[in-house]
């Protein structure tokens, strides 16, 4: 356990040495500093002051959770991007020549190493992810003095996000030594493959009439990582405080997390270096 | 108590179609025994580095089996007791020199005061100490190679792999280094040296083995390997004329004036050269059984290496 926590804090230490970190920091302190100017001109709006807290408290929470909602869904699929360019050389980095030697020579397991180097990125996406959503919150908890605990748990949605899509750069940085087809499947996925599944499957999918593409579909649909539905709908009932209404996206993407970070550790401990 | 222990040890590398085998080692069997510094020899391509990584388990063997203090390979919790300074190592360029220390210390099982304390100690040793709060991406090779050598022994280990340590080292830090291994030595570390520099090698191993094509070709102590057998240097006292119209069974050949070497059969055909000498009152001051220089063996052991394969 030691192993992997020095491993997983020294991969935090790397992304602040490259600044990434604070880029990332530097950002959503810019984001939280817009959200306050806005929400303060939103407040003073007549949707907005036409509502007392007294008369209509669950409107108006709603309200507080929908402006923080669209002010944080952007940020947070921003900060997904960037967290996949900024992480996906910590493991080619990691297989470096003389680097990697130096590594395996220590009483550390090739797991651990692995294991370690995962954990260290979403260590960071996480750091900044919360950084990013308690400062709107806060901001709109502060002003509208409605303190919604339960849009907190957002934080959770949008590191695990990442870390679905973190598990794919893993897998390739282990296989192909390298950062760039690990940092392209993660974008594909998250950008076109899984937003075109969703729509084939639960949005059109009573348009498709043809029963292959359906299977097709329907087959990749529970194979690829639903970060649509993990970034929309789960997110959203999250922040509105319904909970998780559907456990499947979730599941299906933990299973998918698991295998990944499974198979790349088994490959990993096969690996001549 | 072995330090390294290898039993038919053989590594293939593939391509990624398995088109291509490179065989790296051949069934490679060797001993060293602990609180020795044994010497690694071989040409460019033999498979020093991969033996070395092969017994720390950053590569895996094709067939045959190796130990290291007694423990198999798969037992990585014997790296407790392991120290290694690869070639060309790399270290984060974000760390300064004493983090660098500390992250592969920590990494190796220690903490707290005792660390601090074991870094201070060995940047003092590697001359250092004044570069501890600077980040290694200021570092030259040299330095690099002395912060390698420190953190090769942060854990205090009782077997050090050291793989060409004075290489990019200038020749007072190479003799700085060569006095550290000695005195490593002398605290019964067993120390692994991969090294070109044979003149290095030759004054500080105990033993040493000669690999090529990833096979070993010779392996024992430096004097073993050197000596020639049955040839003498004599060096006589007077005038050389006198031992030049002498005619002898044996092959005398000059060297200087004064100095001969002579081949011999054995032992028996030594002492009637010598009594045919003095017979004459040819006064001799020296007798020195001839010796190579461990280059000399190395070449002439590796070209007919090459001959035999072709």
């Amino acid at each position: 356990m030691n192993n992997i926590w020095i491993t997983t804090w020294y991969t935090v230490r790397e992304a602040l040495a490259r600044k990434v970190f604070l880029f990332f920091i530097g950002l959503s302190a810019l984001a939280i500093i817009i959200s306050a100017v806005v929400v303060n001109v939103l407040s003073d709006s007549a949707l907005i002051s036409g509502v007392t807290t007294q008369d209509n408290n669950i409107i108006f929470e709603e309200i507080a959770a929908s402006i923080q909602l669209i002010i944080i869904t952007p940020l947070a699929s921003l900060c997904i991007l960037l967290a996949i360019f900024s992480s996906a050389s910590f493991v080619p980095h990691m297989l470096e020549k003389g680097n990697i030697d130096l590594l395996l020579s220590k009483p550390i397991s090739r797991s651990q190493l692995l294991f370690g180097k995962f954990l260290g990125g979403l260590l960071v996406v996480l750091i900044n992810v919360g950084f990013l959503i308690i400062g709107v919150w806060l901001v709109i908890a502060i002003r509208f003095s409605i303190y919604n605990f339960t849009f907190l748990s957002i934080i959770l949605s949008v590191t695990f996000t990442f870390a679905v899509l973190y598990s794919i750069i893993v897998l390739f940085g282990v296989v192909t030594q390298g950062s760039i087809l690990g940092m392209m499947a993660a974008y594909f996925i998250f950008l076109i493959l899984s937003p075109l599944l969703y729509a084939g499957k639960v949005q059109f999918g009573e348009l498709i009439t043809s029963d292959f593409l359906k299977s097709v579909i329907d087959f990749f649909y529970y194979i690829v990582p639903k970060t649509s539905e993990l970034m929309g709908q789960i997110t959203m009932n999250l922040a509105l405080g319904k909970g998780i209404i559907d456990w499947q996206p979730i599941l299906t993407s933990l299973a998918f997390m698991f295998a990944a970070i499974g198979y790349a550790i088994f490959i990993f401990n096969k690996k001549d270096f | 108590m072995k330090a390294v222990e290898t039993k038919d040890l053989t590594k293939i590398y593939s391509s990624s179609f398995g088109k291509k085998k490179v065989q790296a080692l051949v069934e490679l069997n060797l001993d060293v025994e602990s609180g020795l510094i044994f010497g690694l020899l071989g040409p460019n391509g033999a498979g020093k580095t991969t033996f070395i990584k092969l017994l720390l388990g950053i590569t895996f063997p094709t067939a045959g089996n190796a130990k290291i203090l007694e423990e198999s390979l798969s037992n990585y919790s014997v790296k407790k007791k392991i120290g290694y300074l690869p070639e060309n190592h790399k270290y984060p360029p974000y760390l300064k020199g004493g983090e660098v220390l500390k992250f592969f210390g920590k990494l190796s099982g220690m903490n707290g005061l005792d660390l601090d304390k074991k870094i201070d100690e060995l940047l003092e040793l590697v001359k250092l100490s004044q570069w501890k709060k600077t980040k290694v991406k200021a570092y030259s090779k040299g330095m690099m190679q002395r912060l390698g050598l420190a953190q090769a022994l942060i854990n205090d280990p009782e077997l050090i792999f050291l793989d060409e340590p004075t290489d990019g080292v200038d020749p007072i830090g190479r003799k700085e280094i060569r006095d550290i291994l000695v005195e490593l030595k002398s605290r019964q570390k067993t120390i692994f040296l991969n090294s070109h520099l044979l003149s290095e090698v030759e004054l500080i191993t105990d033993r040493v083995g000669i690999l090529n094509k990833g096979k070993l070709l010779r392996e024992g102590t430096v004097k073993e390997l050197t000596e020639k057998k049955e040839e003498y240097k004599i060096v006589i006292e007077g005038n050389a004329a006198d031992l030049d119209s002498i005619s002898f069974d044996n092959s005398f050949t000059r060297i200087s004036d004064g100095s001969y070497s002579v081949k011999v059969a054995d032992i028996n055909e030594l002492n009637k050269t010598i009594d045919q000498l003095r017979s004459r009152s040819i006064l001799l001051k020296e007798i020195i059984p001839m010796k190579n220089t461990l280059e000399e063996m190395f070449i002439s052991l590796i070209t007919e290496s090459e001959k035999n394969i072709k």
